[in-house]
């Protein structure tokens, strides 16, 4: 049984983690809808992206949704954290924006908390439109602007990626931090409650920044090592930029 | 990833049985009176109710409070942002290394109400996705029209999760036997090489994988499972439930 086999694995590589998910009835009624109505734009636009390149390529298809399982692994992965004595897990969403563009990193960000709210009861259902807000669509467009605004300015494919990965951490936190004091706030004031919240994270969320910058990085300091043609392939580099023209 | 279901539910049980697209509308049902509710009894009775259903279908406790683990640290943590930092009514006061806290009774209750929240609220999809494939949960999201591109992504990314967890699993031995995790910088760089991999994996097998299905007919749609028709005493007997459920929230709140 495939089960059987996988969670031995999964207990092997498992420490206490905490993600930066929010969770399932944590926000009301109201703000569960309104951050569903901002998201579903977003996740419609993704879906027509792929729909369109999806015409000329079958591929691509297969090759989001196995990113997206990547997405989900990388996410679920816990990284300790020294500062804050604990582990958590990086968001994956700046690398997919880097690689595929960042409404198509929407859809992709929505397909792993889909399955994590399911199965493993990291966000939920009723908050499945913050979080897509907060990590798919602040984290991807965070990541994917930042990454291209530093390879316009010259800066070589590690370096935007670590920036890249930096931004869309840290963003993805700034926004789950809001709407979390905006979801939970009562009649209190929005941003003590936001700083508090902030405050919060803060200890675990500022050095998981960082390694979520090196992660990119390093991944795709690989990925232009071993298999460039990748990076041309889905647009992140051109192909005067392959190594063998450098 | 340490609380993937590991073992199936009991097949012989009702709710395994149950229609998909009956108990994916009982739950988003059951899941707005939940979220909607400003009391904590409500959101407790539906989290017990469902933890013991989750027991009766088989999964160890022990699985339970792993998945719990995460929403039990969140809402605690809200619970304590509320208690301090929301409120007006003192409750009372704590000096803890010079810094002068105040718990405020309003506050806590508020704190609480948010909890118990969460634990209604995961206690309900955990059931849900306990007791359903993620096949008959993808049918059902399909039926309800969830976009097409979305469902397939999904169940892609699901046939392909257990795989690339495989070989994940298989780099990452690889690199702890050679030390590459012995340090925090040479972990990190391994960290990189893993997820790097990975994107590799996923690229050559969404091509090997096209080619199969291209030769197997395959047009860029993926086939769904056929629904079979509603049957009436599922359908009545979930409705009665939610009902049932309605009423109770309407009297303890």
């Amino acid at each position: 049984m495939r089960f059987a086999y996988i969670t031995p694995v999964l207990l092997l590589i498992a420490t206490p983690a905490h993600a930066m998910h929010i969770s399932e009835g944590i926000l009301p009624f109201s703000w569960a809808a309104i951050w569903y109505a901002v998201a579903a734009p977003f996740v419609a636009l993704g879906v027509r992206r792929l729909n369109i390149l999806g015409r000329d390529d079958l591929s691509l298809k297969p090759l989001v949704g196995l990113l997206a399982a990547v997405v989900f692994i990388i996410s679920c992965m816990p990284i300790p954290v020294p500062t804050a004595g604990t582990c958590s897990h990086p968001c994956g969403t700046g690398l997919s924006a880097v690689l595929v563009g960042p409404l198509v990193s929407v859809l992709i960000a929505s397909v792993a908390l889909l399955i994590q709210a399911l199965f493993l009861a990291h966000g939920g259902l009723s908050t499945l439109g913050a979080n897509i807000l907060s990590m798919g669509i602040v984290g991807s467009f965070a990541g994917w602007g930042v990454y291209r605004a530093i390879r316009r300015m010259g800066g070589g494919v590690a370096l935007a990626g670590f920036i890249a990965g930096v931004a869309a951490d840290w963003s993805t936190y700034a926004a789950t931090a809001l709407v979390l004091a905006l979801g939970i706030r009562g009649d209190a004031p929005l941003i003590p409650l936001f700083t508090k919240v902030a405050l919060a994270f803060l200890p675990t969320q500022l050095p998981l920044g960082i390694l979520e910058g090196v992660i990119t990085a390093g991944m795709l300091k690989l990925l232009y090592n071993k298999r460039p043609d990748l990076l041309v392939k889905m647009k992140v580099i051109t192909e005067r930029e392959l190594p063998s023209n450098g | 990833m340490h609380h993937f279901t590991p073992h199936n539910p009991s097949a012989t049980h009702l709710l395994t049985r149950l229609d998909a697209r009956v108990k994916l509308l009982c739950v988003l049902a059951l899941l707005l009176m939940v979220i909607s509710c400003h009391g904590m009894v409500f959101p407790l009775v539906v989290a017990f109710l469902c933890c013991l259903l989750c027991l009766r279908l088989g999964l160890p406790a022990k699985l339970l409070l792993l998945r719990f683990s995460e929403p039990l640290f969140i809402a605690s943590g809200v619970l304590l942002l509320k208690l301090f930092f929301s409120g007006h009514l003192p409750l009372f006061t704590l000096d803890i290394f010079g810094l002068h806290l105040t718990g405020y009774r309003d506050g806590l209750l508020d704190g609480a109400a948010i909890a118990s929240r969460i634990m209604g609220g995961v206690s309900l999809v955990a059931l849900f996705g306990f007791a359903t494939p993620f096949t008959e949960v993808m049918a059902a999201l399909s039926w309800l029209k969830v976009p097409q591109a979305l469902v397939d992504v999904s169940l892609f990314a699901w046939r392909y999760l257990f795989l690339l967890i495989e070989e994940a699993q298989v780099v990452y031995q690889a690199q702890r036997n050679r030390l590459g995790y012995a340090g925090y910088r040479r972990g990190l760089s391994s960290f990189g090489t893993l997820a790097g991999v990975l994107v590799i994996k996923a690229f050559d097998n969404s091509q090997n994988v096209t080619t199969a299905m291209v030769q197997r007919g395959y047009d860029g749609r993926m086939p769904m499972l056929s629904h079979q028709p509603f049957r009436g005493a599922e359908v009545a007997l979930s409705i009665l439930v939610v009902a049932a459920m309605g009423v109770l929230r309407m009297l303890v709140v």
